[in-house]
């Protein structure tokens, strides 16, 4: 006898001996108390009746998903709606009409913010393009000295950075290096394998403190990525694979990072 | 968090589940579940790492259904159960379930929301009191009081209405 089957059986009791949620000895201890009370025996008959009638009324239909509820197709149907420059404009003109001031706070900063996701593009391809085919020197500091990685590159762009775990993607990390950015700034690239032998790259390239940008879709010949900016920091993953695999990716680095 | 894309994609079934409880007509039924992964996918970096991600994918869904109902309650009714055609409805065709089904159905519909609510989440989700609560934002005395009344009110209904057909369940 333990302690739980001396409390007297109440009304949760019985739902949760229905539901099944109930460890042994108490459910044994219900099992006890019903076997001398018969009006709560039926009470809890007819509520596994209804239990098993919704179960039955609602179970999953073996029909396969249609296309616009799989994960795959909601993830294409965003990257087309994440913001063409028409529908900026759009958006602006809609502002300015809602209220002159608005208008123009939504335009200040999407300007700056599209020339800095140009650069951001840009210094990703070129990066993964230089780096990502060099089969000996990808990288400066491997994976092994993946603490010494973390440090010094959060040193050199004086905020921390840190790659984020992908191999549940299939990729793992093989390393880091510093990158020079067109102003003259640190920026740090990762460098990730699977086990094919295909590399995608990860940039961290510091921006202006309050710069922001949703993710975009890019793509440059056969690469292919995803770039966004959030608190200042600018990220873009490229590598050459399907969208659907690369916005998968793409979304769990952003959930990683904790980032837009 | 890598994987969550996976995970997400498995609970799609039970979210699509527990939609055709709320709403039963079949477009809706899928307007709100893809409502609620795109949701998801936008509020995926504001998610508790630690949470359950099933029991937040509901508590969004929860939330957008509530949101519609009244703002359907401002523009006029959903289809009521007995103006909508047998088609309408995600229900096995078995001639015994379907019978009991709509007897059911009806019943179910008599609750009010917060009782169908979560009646729902217990029996058919099977998802435990504690993660009700959470998706329900309710303290969990209140998960227990409404079961309890959802399921008295559901057994009077169905005994009073349809003696037989319940005891055709096994």
């Amino acid at each position: 006898m333990t302690g739980a089957d001396l409390l007297p059986i109440g009304e949760d009791d019985l739902h949760a001996y229905v539901d099944g949620q109930l460890a042994q000895a108490r459910r044994e201890a219900v099992e006890q108390h019903l076997s001398t009370d018969p009006e709560a025996a039926r009470r809890v008959a007819a509520y596994q009746q209804q239990r098993a009638a919704l179960r039955a009324a609602f179970a999953a239909p073996d029909e396969p998903l249609p296309a616009r509820l799989m994960l795959a197709s909601i993830l294409r149907e965003r990257r087309r709606s994440r913001l063409p420059n028409w529908r900026i404009a759009a958006g602006l003109v809609l502002g300015v009409a809602l209220g002159g001031s608005a208008g123009w706070l939504l335009h200040v900063p999407s300007g700056r913010g599209s020339v800095a996701m140009a650069t951001l593009e840009q210094e990703a391809f070129s990066s993964h393009t230089v780096y990502a085919a060099d089969r000996r020197h990808p990288i400066e500091v491997g994976a092994s000295e993946a603490a010494h990685l973390r440090q010094w590159l959060s040193n050199r762009l004086d905020r921390s950075v840190a790659p984020p775990d992908l191999s549940a993607s299939g990729y793992h990390l093989i390393g880091g290096r510093l990158l020079a950015t067109e102003h003259g700034n640190a920026a740090a690239l990762f460098m990730y394998e699977n086990a094919g032998g295909q590399r995608l790259s990860l940039l961290f390239r510091p921006m202006a403190p309050t710069m922001r940008a949703s993710p975009k879709d890019i793509s440059q010949g056969r690469m292919n990525g995803c770039a966004w900016i959030d608190k200042g920091m600018g990220y873009a993953v490229v590598g050459v694979m399907p969208d659907s695999e690369l916005d998968g990716i793409a979304d769990d680095i952003r959930v990683a990072l904790n980032t837009g | 968090m890598v994987g969550v894309m996976a995970s997400m994609e498995a609970c799609i079934p039970s979210l699509r589940r527990y939609a055709r409880a709320l709403l039963r007509d079949r477009d809706q039924v899928d307007d709100l579940v893809h409502d609620v992964i795109v949701r998801a996918l936008d509020q995926l970096h504001t998610r508790r790492e630690d949470g359950d991600l099933r029991a937040w994918l509901f508590a969004i869904m929860h939330n957008l259904f509530i949101s519609r109902v009244r703002r359907n309650k401002r523009r006029g009714p959903l289809v009521s159960l007995d103006e909508a055609g047998d088609d309408r409805f995600g229900m096995p065709a078995t001639q015994d379930g379907h019978m009991l089904g709509r007897d059911l159905l009806r019943a179910l519909d008599a609750l009010n929301e917060e009782q169908r609510s979560v009646l729902l989440l217990v029996t058919v989700e099977d998802l435990s009191y504690a993660e009700v609560a959470r998706v329900l934002d309710i303290p969990i005395g209140t998960v227990m009081s409404r079961l309890s009344r959802a399921r008295d009110r559901l057994r009077g209904l169905m005994e009073g209405e349809a003696p037989t057909a319940i005891r055709r369940v096994k």
